[in-house]
């Protein structure tokens, strides 16, 4: 008689007690791989506003090329700047050209003249933002103004925090009460099993043979967990993909990628067998003693 | 294996149930201990067995401390003994079958053999036509049959057998001693059967330790055969 069929034996002789522990890990990854996918969303809208020009300086007209180069050295010195692009009043113009080429009546009267020159700021961490835009907001000498999505980068990265330390929370909390599940479930098998186990030490088993059926079961039920509460939330996730998606047009949300799917499912069946394990290895230690 | 008892003590609370216990055992011996219900017969074969601990003395086998001896030590004793248990000990969930399955399993007798070796000792104790039946299904004769098959199974070198004509017809009861007679004398294996039964005793020319209160009071290496015409049985 195999590990295998005697785990299966003591899983089918108590359906309800693995079905609770099945459904407690059901829960747990379910939530796990929600916030997996939410996590993946909200770092490509970072992605996305970190792509874009984060801050752009509108110059004072008249400025030297000295002065433009000055500015454009002090912008590149700032840490985590990814690129500096200056913006020339003729290429301002050509791109207000090519954005209203649909309007001829709005570029007709715009010459080069009127628009001002600016450098577009991109940066990898959006944190420095801030400290650019004060810095150049009180250089009125050179700067005309200073823009930046300063309100939707900052409660962008306080959400995406908060969202973080909630996800981080509940699939702690979750993951805990699994924990719990399976480690009360083992230790009941094995007080139900007692006296199977007590025979099987009188005829010569180890604790390790006595205590394997019980540690496979704990992975089944982690590994199970992990593979029907994923396939729910990606199936959920497939089913309002489109809608989320268009909500957040262009940025696409909700990924298409079955690579990150399959990271997702095969970290989770590792972490499900892990969690499994060591549920019912601590169950086993607490309860078998002889 | 050879078994030695050295001033063996045991009590459970404050009640004493062996006294001062000093036998040796060599190995392929068969040897009936006999005495009355809870004179200590069975505390001595759970002794072997370390289901239970001396309270002072030593029990040792092959050179093996069992009161302090390490668990891996004491798991590879028990996988060399068959007990046959007074109260049977199988398995309740799983069939007489799956039952001499676990004890193989356990003794890691290569997984090519254990069917015909589960056929061979359960066509021995014959039941056959049962192994595919549950404990609770089994009268109190088929359990024994069936706990001396997962014994014999394991072609253990100790064989710890606990009252087991207790619940068996008297057909029954000669075809076991007979059996468990041809195991010690072709497979060499030490026999330890405790028995009210002297009938049984006296027909075997069998080594006889008598136990009274706690105490061997007589360890007779070659009892004299009496003849008893009316109910033993010569085997």
């Amino acid at each position: 008689m195999t590990i295998l069929n005697t785990t299966w034996h003591h899983i089918r002789r108590s359906p309800f007690q693995s079905m609770t522990a099945v459904i407690a890990m059901i829960v747990c990854f379910f939530a796990i791989s929600f916030y997996a996918i939410v996590s993946n969303g909200l770092s490509t809208v970072i992605k996305y506003f970190d792509s874009k020009p984060e801050v752009t300086i509108f110059l004072k007209d008249g400025l030297d090329n000295n002065a433009i180069q000055g500015i454009q050295k002090d912008l590149a010195s700032y840490p985590n700047v990814k690129e500096t692009k200056y913006i020339s009043k003729e290429k301002a113009l050509n791109i207000y050209k090519e954005q209203n080429k649909s309007n001829p009546m709005l570029t007709e009267m715009v010459t080069a003249s009127i628009l001002p020159a600016s450098f577009e700021v991109i940066v990898s961490d959006p944190k420095i933002l801030e400290q650019i835009y004060q810095n150049y907001s009180s250089k009125t000498d050179v700067v005309d103004e200073v823009i930046y999505q300063k309100d939707v980068i900052k409660s962008l990265l306080e959400w995406t925090d908060i969202i973080k330390k909630i996800g981080i929370a509940i699939a702690t909390i979750i993951g805990l009460i699994s924990f719990l599940t399976v480690f009360i479930i083992i230790g009941m098998k094995i007080t139900n099993r007692k006296e199977e186990i007590r025979i099987s030490r009188l005829l010569g088993a180890s604790s390790l043979y006595v205590k394997k059926p019980f540690l496979l079961e704990g992975m089944i039920y982690g590994a199970s967990g992990a593979i029907i509460g994923s396939t729910i939330s990606f199936i959920l996730v497939a089913l309002l993909r489109s809608n989320i998606n268009s909500f957040f047009d262009p940025i696409v949300f909700i990924t298409n990628s079955l690579d990150f799917y399959a990271i997702v499912l095969v970290s989770e069946i590792f972490l499900g067998v892990i969690l499994g394990l060591a549920a019912s290895w601590i169950g086993a230690r607490r309860y078998i003693k002889f | 294996m050879k078994i030695k008892f050295d001033q063996v003590n045991k009590t459970y609370g404050s009640v004493s149930a062996l006294k001062n216990i000093n036998f040796d055992i060599e190995p392929g011996e068969f040897i009936f201990i006999v005495g009355n219900s809870g004179a200590g017969k069975s505390t001595l074969l759970k002794l072997i067995l370390s289901q239970v601990k001396s309270s002072s003395g030593d029990v040792v086998i092959d050179d093996i401390f069992l009161n302090n001896g390490d668990k891996k030590d004491i798991d590879r004793i028990r996988k060399k003994i068959g007990v046959i248990f007074q109260d049977y000990q199988l398995i309740p969930d799983k069939t007489i079958e799956e039952n001499i399955n676990i004890s193989l399993d356990i003794v890691e007798f290569p997984k090519d053999q254990i069917l015909s070796k589960i056929e061979d000792v359960i066509k021995k104790v014959d039941l056959l036509d049962r192994r595919h039946h549950f404990p609770a299904q089994l009268s109190g004769g088929e359990l024994q049959r069936a706990a001396l098959a997962r014994a014999l199974a394991v072609e253990p070198r100790i064989i710890l057998a606990d009252e087991p004509t207790g619940n068996l017809d008297l057909d029954n009861t000669w075809n076991l001693i007979k059996l468990l007679k041809d195991i010690n004398e072709n497979e060499k294996t030490t026999i330890i059967m405790t028995t009210h039964n002297m009938d049984i005793v006296d027909s075997l020319n069998k080594r006889i330790i008598k136990v009274e209160n706690g105490e061997i009071i007589e360890d007779k290496k070659e009892p004299e055969k009496k003849s008893k015409n009316n109910s033993s049985k010569k085997i």
